[in-house]
Protein backbone atom coordinates (compact mmCIF):
# COMPACT_ATOMS: atom_id res chain seq x y z
CA UNK A 1 0.00 0.00 0.00
CA UNK A 2 1.48 3.30 -1.05
CA UNK A 3 1.28 6.35 1.14
CA UNK A 4 1.38 10.04 0.43
CA UNK A 5 2.09 11.43 3.89
CA UNK A 6 2.33 8.67 6.48
CA UNK A 7 2.04 9.77 10.13
CA UNK A 8 2.11 6.20 11.38
CA UNK A 9 4.28 3.56 9.78
CA UNK A 10 4.38 0.01 11.12
CA UNK A 11 6.84 -2.38 9.51
CA UNK A 12 6.95 -6.12 10.09
CA UNK A 13 5.76 -5.91 13.69
CA UNK A 14 5.73 -9.10 15.74
CA UNK A 15 4.35 -9.41 19.23
CA UNK A 16 4.30 -12.41 21.54
CA UNK A 17 2.47 -13.05 24.80
CA UNK A 18 4.53 -15.95 26.09
CA UNK A 19 4.24 -18.61 23.38
CA UNK A 20 1.21 -16.99 21.81
CA UNK A 21 1.94 -14.80 18.82
CA UNK A 22 -0.50 -11.90 18.98
CA UNK A 23 0.84 -10.04 15.94
CA UNK A 24 2.53 -11.68 12.98
CA UNK A 25 4.49 -9.56 10.52
CA UNK A 26 2.07 -6.65 10.61
CA UNK A 27 2.79 -3.69 8.34
CA UNK A 28 0.51 -0.68 8.10
CA UNK A 29 0.64 2.96 7.01
CA UNK A 30 -1.73 5.60 8.21
CA UNK A 31 -1.68 8.96 6.44
CA UNK A 32 -2.18 12.34 8.04
CA UNK A 33 -5.93 12.88 8.32
CA UNK A 34 -6.74 9.30 7.38
CA UNK A 35 -9.42 7.38 9.29
CA UNK A 36 -8.60 3.72 9.62
CA UNK A 37 -11.08 1.31 11.15
CA UNK A 38 -9.66 -2.01 12.28
CA UNK A 39 -12.14 -4.88 12.45
CA UNK A 40 -11.94 -8.60 12.91
CA UNK A 41 -13.03 -11.44 15.18
CA UNK A 42 -12.20 -11.22 18.88
CA UNK A 43 -8.66 -12.32 19.66
CA UNK A 44 -7.48 -11.34 16.19
CA UNK A 45 -4.95 -8.82 17.53
CA UNK A 46 -6.87 -5.60 16.76
CA UNK A 47 -6.51 -4.11 20.22
CA UNK A 48 -2.93 -5.32 20.54
CA UNK A 49 -2.05 -3.57 17.29
CA UNK A 50 -3.63 -0.34 18.51
CA UNK A 51 -1.83 -0.59 21.84
CA UNK A 52 1.54 -1.06 20.16
CA UNK A 53 1.10 2.30 18.42
CA UNK A 54 1.53 4.17 21.71
CA UNK A 55 3.82 1.55 23.18
CA UNK A 56 1.43 0.30 25.86
CA UNK A 57 2.43 -3.05 24.34
CA UNK A 58 6.05 -2.97 23.16
CA UNK A 59 6.59 -5.01 20.01
CA UNK A 60 9.16 -7.82 20.02
CA UNK A 61 10.50 -7.11 16.55
CA UNK A 62 9.79 -4.78 13.68
CA UNK A 63 9.49 -1.03 13.58
CA UNK A 64 6.91 1.62 14.48
CA UNK A 65 7.42 5.21 13.38
CA UNK A 66 5.09 7.94 14.67
CA UNK A 67 5.42 11.27 12.91
CA UNK A 68 9.11 10.70 12.24
CA UNK A 69 9.93 9.23 15.68
CA UNK A 70 10.86 5.55 15.73
CA UNK A 71 9.36 4.13 18.94
CA UNK A 72 11.89 1.34 18.88
CA UNK A 73 14.90 3.67 18.66
CA UNK A 74 17.15 3.27 21.70
CA UNK A 75 16.99 6.82 23.04
CA UNK A 76 13.50 7.77 21.90
CA UNK A 77 11.46 9.49 24.63
CA UNK A 78 8.34 7.31 24.59
CA UNK A 79 6.42 9.70 26.86
CA UNK A 80 6.89 12.55 24.44
CA UNK A 81 5.51 10.49 21.57
CA UNK A 82 2.62 9.29 23.71
CA UNK A 83 1.65 12.87 24.47
CA UNK A 84 1.00 13.30 20.74
CA UNK A 85 -1.08 10.16 20.44
CA UNK A 86 -4.44 10.32 22.23
CA UNK A 87 -6.01 7.08 23.35
CA UNK A 88 -9.58 6.22 24.25
CA UNK A 89 -10.18 2.96 26.09
CA UNK A 90 -13.05 0.52 26.18
CA UNK A 91 -13.36 1.02 29.95
CA UNK A 92 -13.04 4.87 29.81
CA UNK A 93 -10.39 4.92 32.58
CA UNK A 94 -11.24 8.41 33.80
CA UNK A 95 -9.25 9.36 36.88
CA UNK A 96 -11.69 8.51 39.65
CA UNK A 97 -10.25 10.95 42.17
CA UNK A 98 -10.55 13.99 39.89
CA UNK A 99 -13.62 15.80 38.65
CA UNK A 100 -14.35 16.04 34.93
CA UNK A 101 -12.52 19.32 34.35
CA UNK A 102 -9.49 18.23 36.39
CA UNK A 103 -9.35 15.00 34.38
CA UNK A 104 -8.84 17.16 31.31
CA UNK A 105 -6.46 19.76 32.73
CA UNK A 106 -4.14 17.42 34.68
CA UNK A 107 -1.85 16.46 31.79
CA UNK A 108 -1.64 19.88 30.08
CA UNK A 109 -0.86 21.60 33.41
CA UNK A 110 1.68 19.05 34.64
CA UNK A 111 3.32 18.09 31.35
CA UNK A 112 3.06 21.19 29.18
CA UNK A 113 3.19 23.65 32.11
CA UNK A 114 0.12 25.36 30.70
CA UNK A 115 -1.21 28.04 33.11
CA UNK A 116 -4.23 26.69 34.99
CA UNK A 117 -6.63 29.45 33.92
CA UNK A 118 -5.74 29.01 30.27
CA UNK A 119 -5.98 25.21 30.50
CA UNK A 120 -9.38 25.44 32.16
CA UNK A 121 -10.77 27.79 29.52
CA UNK A 122 -9.46 25.60 26.73
CA UNK A 123 -10.71 22.38 28.35
CA UNK A 124 -14.16 23.85 29.02
CA UNK A 125 -14.30 24.48 25.28
CA UNK A 126 -13.47 20.82 24.65
CA UNK A 127 -16.15 19.75 27.12
CA UNK A 128 -18.66 21.93 25.29
CA UNK A 129 -17.65 20.20 22.09
CA UNK A 130 -18.48 16.76 23.52
CA UNK A 131 -21.60 18.13 25.25
CA UNK A 132 -20.28 17.66 28.77
CA UNK A 133 -19.61 21.25 29.89
CA UNK A 134 -22.52 21.17 32.35
CA UNK A 135 -20.85 18.26 34.17
CA UNK A 136 -17.43 19.89 34.56
CA UNK A 137 -17.50 19.63 38.36
CA UNK A 138 -18.96 16.12 38.52
CA UNK A 139 -16.92 13.06 39.42
CA UNK A 140 -16.65 10.14 36.99
CA UNK A 141 -18.61 7.85 39.30
CA UNK A 142 -21.66 10.13 38.91
CA UNK A 143 -21.70 9.89 35.11
CA UNK A 144 -23.22 7.33 32.75
CA UNK A 145 -20.94 5.22 30.58
CA UNK A 146 -21.65 7.31 27.50
CA UNK A 147 -20.91 10.53 29.39
CA UNK A 148 -17.68 9.09 30.80
CA UNK A 149 -16.54 8.06 27.36
CA UNK A 150 -17.25 11.52 25.92
CA UNK A 151 -15.19 13.03 28.74
CA UNK A 152 -12.43 10.49 28.02
CA UNK A 153 -12.35 11.64 24.40
CA UNK A 154 -12.13 15.27 25.52
CA UNK A 155 -9.34 14.36 27.95
CA UNK A 156 -7.30 12.81 25.16
CA UNK A 157 -7.95 15.89 22.99
CA UNK A 158 -6.75 18.21 25.77
CA UNK A 159 -3.16 17.27 24.92
CA UNK A 160 -3.86 18.37 21.30
CA UNK A 161 -2.72 15.04 19.85
CA UNK A 162 -1.93 14.52 16.20
CA UNK A 163 -3.46 11.05 16.23
CA UNK A 164 -6.39 9.57 18.12
CA UNK A 165 -6.61 5.86 18.88
CA UNK A 166 -9.95 4.33 19.88
CA UNK A 167 -9.89 0.86 21.41
CA UNK A 168 -13.47 -0.48 21.20
CA UNK A 169 -14.83 2.81 22.57
CA UNK A 170 -18.48 1.69 22.58
CA UNK A 171 -18.15 -1.97 23.56
CA UNK A 172 -18.73 -1.37 27.27
CA UNK A 173 -21.74 0.89 26.71
CA UNK A 174 -25.45 0.25 26.98
CA UNK A 175 -26.98 0.32 23.49
CA UNK A 176 -28.76 3.65 23.98
CA UNK A 177 -25.45 5.38 24.75
CA UNK A 178 -23.48 4.16 21.77
CA UNK A 179 -24.93 6.83 19.46
CA UNK A 180 -23.77 9.82 21.50
CA UNK A 181 -20.16 8.56 21.54
CA UNK A 182 -20.11 7.71 17.83
CA UNK A 183 -21.51 11.16 17.12
CA UNK A 184 -18.58 12.82 18.89
CA UNK A 185 -16.16 10.59 17.00
CA UNK A 186 -17.80 11.42 13.69
CA UNK A 187 -17.46 15.15 14.33
CA UNK A 188 -13.80 14.61 15.15
CA UNK A 189 -13.32 12.71 11.91
CA UNK A 190 -14.99 15.46 9.90
CA UNK A 191 -12.59 17.98 11.42
CA UNK A 192 -9.72 16.06 9.87
CA UNK A 193 -8.24 14.23 12.88
CA UNK A 194 -6.11 11.22 12.08
CA UNK A 195 -7.91 8.28 13.66
CA UNK A 196 -7.35 4.58 14.17
CA UNK A 197 -10.45 2.89 15.54
CA UNK A 198 -11.02 -0.67 16.69
CA UNK A 199 -14.77 -1.22 16.72
CA UNK A 200 -17.62 -3.59 16.05
CA UNK A 201 -19.86 -0.74 14.86
CA UNK A 202 -20.03 -1.52 11.16
CA UNK A 203 -22.33 1.42 10.40
CA UNK A 204 -19.72 3.80 11.80
CA UNK A 205 -16.94 2.00 9.92
CA UNK A 206 -18.80 2.31 6.68
CA UNK A 207 -19.67 5.94 7.14
CA UNK A 208 -16.45 7.36 8.57
CA UNK A 209 -13.54 5.15 7.51
CA UNK A 210 -11.24 5.90 4.60
CA UNK A 211 -9.71 2.48 4.99
CA UNK A 212 -10.88 -0.76 6.57
CA UNK A 213 -8.22 -3.06 7.93
CA UNK A 214 -9.40 -6.61 8.53
CA UNK A 215 -7.38 -8.69 10.94
CA UNK A 216 -7.50 -12.37 11.77
CA UNK A 217 -5.15 -14.47 13.91
CA UNK A 218 -2.69 -11.64 14.41
CA UNK A 219 -2.33 -10.77 10.76
CA UNK A 220 -3.69 -8.06 8.51
CA UNK A 221 -5.68 -10.12 6.04
CA UNK A 222 -7.28 -7.43 3.95
CA UNK A 223 -6.98 -3.66 3.55
CA UNK A 224 -9.62 -1.95 1.46
CA UNK A 225 -11.87 1.06 1.07
CA UNK A 226 -15.12 0.56 3.03
CA UNK A 227 -17.36 0.41 -0.04
CA UNK A 228 -15.27 -2.35 -1.55
CA UNK A 229 -14.75 -4.20 1.72
CA UNK A 230 -18.39 -4.35 2.71
CA UNK A 231 -19.78 -5.16 -0.73
CA UNK A 232 -17.07 -7.33 -2.17
CA UNK A 233 -14.45 -8.58 0.30
CA UNK A 234 -11.71 -10.55 -1.37
CA UNK A 235 -10.44 -12.64 1.49
CA UNK A 236 -12.54 -15.71 2.38
CA UNK A 237 -12.05 -15.12 6.12
CA UNK A 238 -13.31 -11.56 5.73
CA UNK A 239 -16.28 -12.87 3.76
CA UNK A 240 -17.11 -15.33 6.52
CA UNK A 241 -16.75 -12.62 9.20
CA UNK A 242 -19.10 -10.26 7.37
CA UNK A 243 -21.65 -13.00 6.84
CA UNK A 244 -21.69 -13.66 10.55
CA UNK A 245 -22.13 -10.09 11.71
CA UNK A 246 -24.26 -8.48 9.00
CA UNK B 1 -11.91 -8.98 41.62
CA UNK B 2 -13.81 -6.69 43.96
CA UNK B 3 -13.51 -9.07 46.90
CA UNK B 4 -9.79 -9.44 46.23
CA UNK B 5 -9.33 -5.70 46.69
CA UNK B 6 -10.91 -5.81 50.11
CA UNK B 7 -8.57 -8.40 51.57
CA UNK B 8 -6.17 -5.75 52.83
CA UNK B 9 -8.77 -4.54 55.30
CA UNK B 10 -7.26 -6.44 58.19
CA UNK B 11 -5.03 -5.44 61.04
CA UNK B 12 -4.00 -6.34 64.52
CA UNK B 13 -4.95 -2.98 66.02
CA UNK B 14 -8.22 -2.24 67.75
CA UNK B 15 -11.21 -2.78 65.49
CA UNK B 16 -12.25 0.41 63.74
CA UNK B 17 -15.98 0.92 64.39
CA UNK B 18 -17.75 0.67 61.08
CA UNK B 19 -21.30 2.13 60.88
CA UNK B 20 -22.20 -0.76 58.55
CA UNK B 21 -21.33 -3.22 61.29
CA UNK B 22 -23.81 -2.44 64.10
CA UNK B 23 -22.45 -5.15 66.39
CA UNK B 24 -18.96 -3.68 66.34
CA UNK B 25 -20.39 -0.20 66.73
CA UNK B 26 -22.28 -1.18 69.86
CA UNK B 27 -19.22 -3.01 71.17
CA UNK B 28 -17.18 0.17 70.74
CA UNK B 29 -19.72 2.14 72.78
CA UNK B 30 -19.85 -0.44 75.54
CA UNK B 31 -16.05 -0.60 75.73
CA UNK B 32 -15.54 3.16 75.57
CA UNK B 33 -18.17 4.30 78.03
CA UNK B 34 -17.47 1.29 80.24
CA UNK B 35 -13.81 2.24 80.42
CA UNK B 36 -14.57 5.88 81.19
CA UNK B 37 -17.08 4.77 83.79
CA UNK B 38 -14.62 2.51 85.55
CA UNK B 39 -11.90 5.18 85.55
CA UNK B 40 -14.36 7.73 86.98
CA UNK B 41 -15.54 5.23 89.60
CA UNK B 42 -11.98 4.43 90.70
CA UNK B 43 -10.96 8.09 90.89
CA UNK B 44 -14.04 9.19 92.81
CA UNK B 45 -14.61 6.24 95.13
CA UNK B 46 -10.94 5.37 95.68
CA UNK B 47 -9.03 8.63 95.17
CA UNK B 48 -6.31 7.06 97.28
CA UNK B 49 -4.31 5.57 95.53
CA UNK B 50 -5.81 6.06 92.02
CA UNK B 51 -5.65 9.85 92.01
CA UNK B 52 -2.01 9.60 93.08
CA UNK B 53 -1.22 7.11 90.32
CA UNK B 54 -2.89 9.13 87.58
CA UNK B 55 -0.99 12.28 88.58
CA UNK B 56 2.18 10.33 87.99
CA UNK B 57 1.34 9.35 84.40
CA UNK B 58 0.86 12.44 82.10
CA UNK B 59 4.60 12.68 81.27
CA UNK B 60 4.46 9.06 80.17
CA UNK B 61 1.40 9.64 77.98
CA UNK B 62 3.22 12.50 76.23
CA UNK B 63 6.27 10.27 75.64
CA UNK B 64 4.09 7.45 74.29
CA UNK B 65 2.48 9.84 71.81
CA UNK B 66 5.82 11.34 70.78
CA UNK B 67 7.29 7.90 70.09
CA UNK B 68 4.14 6.75 68.28
CA UNK B 69 3.87 9.78 65.99
CA UNK B 70 7.58 9.95 65.15
CA UNK B 71 7.69 6.18 64.52
CA UNK B 72 4.62 6.20 62.29
CA UNK B 73 6.09 9.04 60.20
CA UNK B 74 9.29 7.08 59.73
CA UNK B 75 7.30 3.91 59.05
CA UNK B 76 5.17 5.65 56.40
CA UNK B 77 8.24 6.89 54.56
CA UNK B 78 9.99 3.51 54.76
CA UNK B 79 6.74 1.76 53.89
CA UNK B 80 6.22 3.86 50.78
CA UNK B 81 9.80 3.27 49.64
CA UNK B 82 9.54 -0.46 50.39
CA UNK B 83 6.07 -0.81 48.84
CA UNK B 84 7.18 0.91 45.62
CA UNK B 85 10.25 -1.32 45.63
CA UNK B 86 8.14 -4.45 45.90
CA UNK B 87 6.32 -3.59 42.66
CA UNK B 88 9.32 -2.01 40.92
CA UNK B 89 10.61 -3.38 37.63
CA UNK B 90 14.10 -2.44 38.80
CA UNK B 91 15.49 -5.76 40.00
CA UNK B 92 17.98 -4.44 42.54
CA UNK B 93 15.45 -2.05 44.12
CA UNK B 94 12.83 -4.80 44.20
CA UNK B 95 15.21 -7.29 45.78
CA UNK B 96 16.39 -4.87 48.47
CA UNK B 97 12.82 -3.90 49.36
CA UNK B 98 11.62 -7.51 49.45
CA UNK B 99 14.56 -8.63 51.56
CA UNK B 100 14.01 -5.78 54.02
CA UNK B 101 10.38 -6.78 54.42
CA UNK B 102 11.13 -10.50 54.77
CA UNK B 103 13.94 -10.04 57.28
CA UNK B 104 12.22 -7.48 59.48
CA UNK B 105 8.93 -9.36 59.58
CA UNK B 106 10.79 -12.44 60.73
CA UNK B 107 12.28 -10.82 63.83
CA UNK B 108 10.19 -10.04 66.90
CA UNK B 109 9.86 -6.33 67.58
CA UNK B 110 11.29 -6.68 71.08
CA UNK B 111 14.43 -8.36 69.70
CA UNK B 112 14.79 -5.63 67.06
CA UNK B 113 14.40 -3.02 69.72
CA UNK B 114 17.21 -4.50 71.81
CA UNK B 115 19.35 -5.09 68.74
CA UNK B 116 19.07 -1.59 67.33
CA UNK B 117 19.46 -0.04 70.77
CA UNK B 118 22.69 -1.90 71.54
CA UNK B 119 24.02 -2.03 67.96
CA UNK B 120 23.51 1.71 67.55
CA UNK B 121 25.03 2.17 70.99
CA UNK B 122 28.28 0.60 69.83
CA UNK B 123 28.64 3.05 66.94
CA UNK B 124 27.11 6.32 68.11
CA UNK B 125 25.58 7.46 71.32
CA UNK B 126 21.95 8.28 70.52
CA UNK B 127 19.30 9.22 73.04
CA UNK B 128 17.13 6.28 74.10
CA UNK B 129 14.04 7.79 72.58
CA UNK B 130 15.68 8.20 69.18
CA UNK B 131 16.84 4.58 69.23
CA UNK B 132 13.31 3.51 70.11
CA UNK B 133 11.81 5.56 67.27
CA UNK B 134 14.28 4.21 64.73
CA UNK B 135 13.59 0.61 65.78
CA UNK B 136 9.82 1.02 65.77
CA UNK B 137 9.94 2.88 62.44
CA UNK B 138 12.08 0.24 60.74
CA UNK B 139 9.87 -2.55 62.01
CA UNK B 140 6.54 -0.98 61.12
CA UNK B 141 7.95 0.26 57.80
CA UNK B 142 8.16 -3.36 56.73
CA UNK B 143 4.50 -3.99 57.56
CA UNK B 144 3.52 -0.69 55.99
CA UNK B 145 5.40 -1.68 52.83
CA UNK B 146 3.02 -4.57 52.32
CA UNK B 147 0.05 -2.30 52.94
CA UNK B 148 1.29 0.19 50.34
CA UNK B 149 1.99 -2.59 47.86
CA UNK B 150 -1.52 -4.01 48.25
CA UNK B 151 -3.06 -0.54 48.02
CA UNK B 152 -1.20 0.31 44.83
CA UNK B 153 -2.03 -3.08 43.32
CA UNK B 154 -5.71 -2.50 44.06
CA UNK B 155 -5.83 0.42 41.62
CA UNK B 156 -7.11 -0.67 38.23
CA UNK B 157 -4.40 -1.07 35.58
CA UNK B 158 -6.54 1.06 33.25
CA UNK B 159 -5.79 4.13 35.38
CA UNK B 160 -2.08 3.64 34.78
CA UNK B 161 -2.59 3.04 31.08
CA UNK B 162 -4.70 6.16 30.70
CA UNK B 163 -2.03 8.19 32.47
CA UNK B 164 0.80 6.74 30.37
CA UNK B 165 -1.17 7.34 27.18
CA UNK B 166 -1.41 11.04 28.07
CA UNK B 167 2.38 11.22 28.23
CA UNK B 168 3.04 10.87 31.96
CA UNK B 169 6.04 8.74 32.84
CA UNK B 170 5.87 5.97 35.46
CA UNK B 171 6.91 8.22 38.37
CA UNK B 172 4.41 10.94 37.47
CA UNK B 173 1.71 8.30 37.01
CA UNK B 174 2.40 7.00 40.49
CA UNK B 175 2.38 10.49 41.97
CA UNK B 176 -0.60 12.09 40.23
CA UNK B 177 -2.86 9.13 39.49
CA UNK B 178 -2.14 5.94 41.43
CA UNK B 179 -1.06 7.08 44.91
CA UNK B 180 -3.87 9.65 45.42
CA UNK B 181 -6.35 6.84 44.75
CA UNK B 182 -4.43 4.14 46.60
CA UNK B 183 -4.42 6.35 49.69
CA UNK B 184 -8.15 5.73 50.15
CA UNK B 185 -7.66 1.98 50.10
CA UNK B 186 -4.60 2.23 52.32
CA UNK B 187 -6.08 4.47 55.00
CA UNK B 188 -7.96 1.80 57.04
CA UNK B 189 -5.02 -0.62 57.29
CA UNK B 190 -2.62 2.27 57.99
CA UNK B 191 -4.96 3.33 60.77
CA UNK B 192 -4.86 -0.17 62.17
CA UNK B 193 -1.07 -0.17 62.04
CA UNK B 194 -1.05 3.17 63.83
CA UNK B 195 -3.09 1.77 66.70
CA UNK B 196 -1.04 -1.41 66.79
CA UNK B 197 2.12 0.71 66.89
CA UNK B 198 0.79 2.81 69.75
CA UNK B 199 0.23 -0.33 71.79
CA UNK B 200 3.63 -1.74 70.84
CA UNK B 201 5.36 1.41 72.09
CA UNK B 202 4.85 -0.12 75.54
CA UNK B 203 7.86 -2.29 74.63
CA UNK B 204 10.15 0.74 74.59
CA UNK B 205 9.76 1.01 78.36
CA UNK B 206 12.32 -1.80 78.47
CA UNK B 207 15.08 0.34 76.95
CA UNK B 208 14.72 3.16 79.45
CA UNK B 209 12.19 5.31 77.61
CA UNK B 210 9.78 6.83 80.11
CA UNK B 211 6.48 6.00 78.44
CA UNK B 212 3.21 5.29 80.23
CA UNK B 213 4.18 1.77 81.16
CA UNK B 214 7.60 2.70 82.50
CA UNK B 215 6.20 5.55 84.55
CA UNK B 216 3.68 3.12 85.98
CA UNK B 217 6.38 0.62 86.81
CA UNK B 218 8.39 3.31 88.56
CA UNK B 219 5.38 4.20 90.67
CA UNK B 220 4.49 0.59 91.41
CA UNK B 221 7.99 -0.36 92.47
CA UNK B 222 8.02 2.45 95.01
CA UNK B 223 4.49 2.04 96.33
CA UNK B 224 4.12 -1.73 95.81
CA UNK B 225 0.64 -1.01 94.39
CA UNK B 226 1.19 -3.25 91.35
CA UNK B 227 -2.42 -4.30 90.84
CA UNK B 228 -3.86 -0.79 91.12
CA UNK B 229 -1.20 0.76 88.87
CA UNK B 230 -1.51 -1.77 86.06
CA UNK B 231 -5.30 -1.62 86.24
CA UNK B 232 -5.18 2.10 85.56
CA UNK B 233 -2.53 1.73 82.85
CA UNK B 234 -4.61 -0.86 81.00
CA UNK B 235 -7.65 1.45 81.19
CA UNK B 236 -5.66 4.41 79.88
CA UNK B 237 -4.31 2.44 76.89
CA UNK B 238 -7.83 1.23 76.17
CA UNK B 239 -9.25 4.77 76.29
CA UNK B 240 -6.57 6.06 73.90
CA UNK B 241 -6.95 3.24 71.35
CA UNK B 242 -10.74 3.45 71.42
CA UNK B 243 -10.63 7.21 70.78
CA UNK B 244 -8.14 6.70 67.95
CA UNK B 245 -10.20 3.98 66.32
CA UNK B 246 -13.23 6.27 66.45
CA UNK B 247 -11.28 9.14 64.88
CA UNK B 248 -10.07 6.84 62.13
CA UNK B 249 -13.56 5.64 61.34
CA UNK B 250 -14.66 9.28 61.00
CA UNK B 251 -11.72 10.02 58.68
CA UNK B 252 -12.48 6.93 56.68
CA UNK B 253 -16.13 7.84 56.14
CA UNK B 254 -15.06 11.34 55.04
CA UNK B 255 -12.74 9.84 52.46
CA UNK B 256 -15.25 7.40 50.98
CA UNK B 257 -17.89 10.12 51.06
CA UNK B 258 -15.67 12.28 48.87
CA UNK B 259 -15.43 9.44 46.37
CA UNK B 260 -19.19 9.26 46.00
CA UNK B 261 -19.92 12.97 46.08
Amino acid sequence: MSSVDPIITIRHANKFFGDFQALTDVSLHIDRGEKVVIIGPSGSGKSTLLRTINYLEPIDSGEIIIDGHALTAPNQDINQVRAEVGMVFQSFNLFRHKNVLDNLTLAPIKLKKEPRAQAETRCMELLRKVGMDDKAKSYPIQLSGGQQQRVAIARALAMTPKIMLFDEPTSALDPEMIGEVLEVMTVLALEGMTMAVVTHEMGFAREVADTIVFMDEGQIVETAAPEQFFTNPKNPRAQRFLEQIL
Amino acid sequence: MESEKKTIDIGDGAAIPNPDDPGLFTAWRIAFFGTLGIIAYLLIVHPDPYLEIIKFLPDGIVVTFKVTIASICLALVLGLVAGLGRISHNRAYNLIASTYIEVIRGIPLLVQLFYIYFALGRIVKVPDMIAAIIAMGICYGAYMGEVFRAGIKSIDQGQTEASLSLGFNRTQTMRYVVLPQAWRTILPPVGNEFIALLKDTSLVSIIAVSDILRRGREYASESFLYFETYTLIALIYLTITLILSKLLSIMESRVSHYEQR
